[in-house]
């Protein structure tokens, strides 16, 4: 073994023997590379596009419901039972928890939307719209008017069910909905604000209504809601942070159930999972392309040596050596190639997370999982990925040259030398 | 709309003529009357051209419980008028049925709404009946196969016991229904309706059996739901007058406002 840096050295100085193909053979590993983490970052950037637009429209990360809301949704199931909570002091609790940004209060109530001779059924969703915004993002898709506000008996609805209504901003629209005492709760609501957030269902069903007044409709008391979104600062960690939010409220009273969006939206979360998958099998066709392309070189590369093998091993070198020598060369060409991947791939990195192409103009966006993605070719950055794509590189470039090492040790040095 | 009123005497209607619909089947020639005899009779006894009446509905839900009372009007199958009289709250709230619309008013901000087809399915003001149930046309003989899987005495009663299967093509919401009609004056009792599976989805039962407008009615009808069986819906007639003095003009959207322009 104290023979190794002898082996070493032979190895960088036959890399340098062909400098051209040392270049090209580097680059193709450097170039896979950079393939490898950029496919696997725009994968992770359609996931984190799918993940905001999935749970960031409306969803939220971690929502909070009294343990028997869902799955059915029944209106009377609200937090805290009948008697509702004392709804500051409890979002104030949420929010003192140090992985909790925000919370935002939300009741539902189906009823019927009407104006002139146009009704239609909707979701009319209750929210705190300062809170709301802080949350999600559904009041940034506001594309006329402005947000309701509270107290003034003012809605926002999506545009497709403002068109279907064929009502415009400023115009007035009956809400009907079935209230908590069994009667008929129906009023005068003036439209402030229509949204559009690309998400057919919601645009053609939603009216955005502020918390009192949907309260007030339902015939609700002011501490009555359904349901807290909540967002926290460790996206990706949900789960754990959801788990640790229910424990926080055991003591609370009556039993609560906190989810993370993984939960809420389980096709969305498996979609990413399936997503995360497809990056191994990105990896594994990338450097299976390059392995071979290697390999190629390599073999070239020691048959074209067969005498000079045939010449050490006749001094007395001993097949092991031989070997060594051209595995150290796929040793040394995988540390330059990735050299060059990492100088290269970083910038490019970059330019691409800060800079990403925009394709609306020429493919339409599509709704998968029930969340929307927008045609703009997203970068995320990862940890991991850098660090398996080099594992990967390297792994690779040993690989391809054992079979030429190995090649390379079978040189029988009179043969070689006689022909 | 998530809870239109309907017409409580269509209602009624509706259920009668389907319970005595099911005459016209073979099995009821058995009995030695011709089915359309029966029918006939029947419909007599608890159809007439038009009616009016006062009724009271009590719902009771795990949640909530109330009654309202209205007043109903009805010309035809295709005609029909509720309008609500107590509690104040809702009083003068209407739902007019004419052919296949359904239109509400709402007195509070004085607005009508046409209940949109969507919403059929829905409940019937908060109750355990749907929209559908009211405004649909009797059309049992069309969506229907008969038999009559017992025929004999049930709690001291001569009874029939029909057992109705949707035809194929028949737009119903029913696996089966089960239905008791008692021979002695052909009243109907009960009806049990089962979904797909051949679950109990609901039972409705008839009750309180007088002379009401001339004719021997049911004078209550309780629907109970089966996986809510605490809970009920009970109609109570109070009045009811048969081949009243009106015409097509009385089911307007005027009328439906209650007269306000």
């Amino acid at each position: 073994m104290s023979d190794d840096p002898v082996w070493r050295r032979i190895a960088w100085r036959n890399l340098g023997r062909h400098r051209g193909r040392t270049l090209i053979t580097a680059s193709a590993l450097a170039f896979g590379y950079l393939a490898a983490v950029l496919m696997v970052g725009l994968m992770d950037g359609m996931n984190a596009e799918l993940i905001e637009n999935g749970t960031g429209l409306m969803v939220g990360q971690v929502q909070v419901h009294a343990a028997d809301y869902l799955p059915e949704r029944n209106m009377h199931r609200t937090i805290g039972g009948y008697e509702g909570i004392d709804l500051a002091g409890f979002l104030r609790r949420l929010e003192s928890d140090p992985d909790i940004v925000a919370a935002a209060p939300r009741l539902y109530g189906g009823g019927l939307v009407s104006s002139g001779d146009q009704t239609l059924g909707g979701v009319l969703f209750g929210v705190d719209v300062r809170r709301e915004g802080e949350v999600t993002t559904l009041l940034s898709t506001l594309r006329e008017g402005r947000a309701p506000r509270a107290g003034a008996f003012e809605v926002a609805m999506g545009s497709e069910m403002a068109r279907q209504l064929d009502v415009k901003v400023g115009d007035q629209v009956v809400l009907v909905a079935a209230a908590a005492d069994g009667s008929m709760g129906n009023d005068l609501f003036t439209l402030a604000g229509v949204f559009s957030t690309g998400t057919p269902a919601l645009d053609a069903s939603h009216v955005l209504v502020p918390l009192p007044d949907l309260q007030y409709l339902l015939a609700m008391d002011p501490g009555r809601v359904h349901e807290v979104a909540l967002t926290t600062t460790r996206p990706w960690d949900t789960p754990v942070i959801a788990a640790s939010v229910e424990r926080s409220l055991s003591a609370f009273g009556p039993p609560l159930r906190v989810r993370p969006w993984t939960e809420l939206r389980p096709e969305l979360a498996e979609s990413v999972e399936l997503m995360g998958s497809m990056n191994w099998v990105i990896i594994v066709i990338v450097f299976a392309m390059a392995i071979f392309g290697v390999a190629n070189t390599m073999i070239i590369g020691t048959f074209e040596r067969r005498k000079e093998f045939a010449v050490v091993r006749a001094l007395g070198t001993t097949p092991l050596g031989v070997g060594k020598t051209v595995v150290y060369e796929g040793i040394f060409l995988g540390v330059l190639a990735l050299a060059a991947g990492a100088v290269v791939t970083g910038p490019v990195l970059v330019w691409w997370h800060n800079r990403p192409p925009d394709l609306s103009g020429i493919v339409g966006g599509f709704a998968w999982s029930g969340s929307m993605w927008r045609p703009i070719l997203r970068v995320e950055y990862s940890w991991d990925t850098p660090i398996v794509a080099a594992v990967a590189l390297f792994v690779t470039s040993v690989l391809a040259a054992v079979y030429p090492a190995w090649k390379a040790t079978r040189v029988p040095p009179a043969d070689a030398l006689a022909d | 709309m998530v809870h239109t009123p309907a017409h409580g005497t269509l209602l009624f209607r509706r259920l009668a003529a389907a319970s005595l619909l099911v005459f016209l089947s073979p099995a009821a020639d058995a009995s030695g009357q011709s089915a359309r005899e029966i029918l006939d009779r029947v419909d007599q006894l608890l159809r007439g051209r038009s009616s009016r009446g006062h009724v009271e509905m009590e719902i009771t839900t795990e949640h909530w419980s109330r009654t309202l009372a209205m007043d109903v009007w009805s010309l035809g199958t295709d005609h029909s008028l509720v309008r609500v009289t107590a509690p104040a709250r809702e009083e003068g709230m209407a739902t007019l049925k004419a052919g296949r619309e359904v239109w509400n008013y709402l007195p509070r901000v004085d607005r009508t709404i046409k209940v949109p087809p969507s919403l059929m399915m829905g409940s019937w003001m908060g109750s355990h009946f749907t929209n559908d149930d009211l405004v649909k046309e009797s059309r049992v003989i069309d969506d229907y196969e008969f038999e009559i899987p017992f025929e004999g005495i049930r709690d001291g009663e001569e009874v029939w016991e029909f057992l109705l299967t949707p035809k194929p093509e028949a737009p119903v919401v029913w696996g089966h229904v089960e239905e008791q009609v008692r021979k002695r004056d052909l009243m109907p009792t009960w009806v049990r309706y089962f979904d797909e599976d051949g679950t109990l989805v609901r039972t409705l039962r008839f009750s309180d059996f007088r002379v009401m407008g001339g004719r021997l009615v049911p004078a209550t009808m309780t629907v109970i739901p089966a996986d809510k069986p605490a809970e009920s819906t009970v109609l109570r007639y109070h009045e009811l007058a048969f081949d009243i003095d009106v015409d097509e003009g009385f089911f307007s959207l005027r009328n439906l406002r209650g007269g306000r322009e």
